[in-house]
């Protein structure tokens, strides 16, 4: 079990969050093994428990493709929120930076755990966006900043 | 007196032949062609010898090239997290160590 309070069950009661973490089943993944790949069904979000995962996308360099790090995940940290959210589709490729620990989640059990429990639903969702908020302004910025870049090369 | 004369006949007929040969050989001289005006160029006096030329630059391995992006993604969000903590335009525009920048 992760010393850190995982992202998502912040707000729970421990009760609630043992309930909750109860769900997941355990995976482990040897460094460099792949969790799961860009553009592949999302059917699971997974809360990293120790070691690190590596979030890539894949950019095109001299006529190949390289992954390049966009992002790493440690102990705490919530991956494949894809997995929870429309379309279900994973939009990055990730792996285990170093031997890592997770819990997985299935879509399907935490679901019917959201019916059984609204309130456990209802604050684990806010957390999740407060992550997924996180991320959207995070590269909303970045797209800024590389579109004033863009407007000074062409048109200073 | 025969012979006075012929010889007087024969310097008049080399006189003569040398004339002609003058004329032929400058008849085809005319106006010289005009040639390009030359300037001397001289360069201004420098203290430090002139630059070598650039060597063509060879191009990066890609795998330091994927080392300097992703360095440049890691220097841009942390940018962009240091202006969500604190939203200032200077702070959205504030200029990273990136490679890619400088």
């Amino acid at each position: 079990m992760t010393s850190v309070q995982p992202d998502i069950l912040k707000g729970l009661s421990e009760e609630e969050a043992s309930r909750f973490l109860a769900l997941g089943i355990p995976t482990s993944l040897a460094a460099r093994q792949t969790l799961f790949r860009l553009g592949t069904e999302a059917d699971k979000a997974y809360l990293v428990m120790r070691g690190r995962i590596a979030l890539t996308l894949p950019i095109q360099l001299r006529g190949g493709e390289e992954e390049v790090l966009v992002e790493e995940k440690e102990a705490g940290e919530t991956v494949g929120w894809s997995g929870l959210v429309p379309p279900h589709r994973f939009t990055l490729n990730a792996a285990a930076a170093i031997s890592t620990e997770l819990l997985a989640f299935s879509r399907a059990s935490v679901l019917e755990h959201f019916a059984a429990h609204p309130a456990v639903g209802h604050t684990v969702t806010r957390n999740l966006a407060a992550v997924i908020g996180h991320r959207l302004h995070v590269f909303q910025t970045m797209w800024l900043r590389e579109m004033q870049r863009v407007v000074e090369q062409r048109y200073s | 007196m025969v012979m006075f004369l012929s010889l007087m006949i024969m310097s008049l007929l080399a006189v003569a032949l040398c004339a002609v040969a003058f004329a032929a050989a400058t008849r085809d001289e005319g106006q010289p062609a005009p040639q390009p005006e030359r300037k001397l160029v001289l360069e201004r006096p420098r203290f430090f010898a002139a630059p070598a030329t650039k060597p063509a630059e060879a191009p990066l391995p890609v795998e330091l090239l994927v080392s300097q992006i992703e360095r440049h993604v890691r220097l841009e969000q942390a940018a962009a997290e240091a202006y969500l903590d604190r939203p200032t335009r200077d702070a959205l525009h504030s200029r990273t160590a990136s490679p890619f920048l400088n």
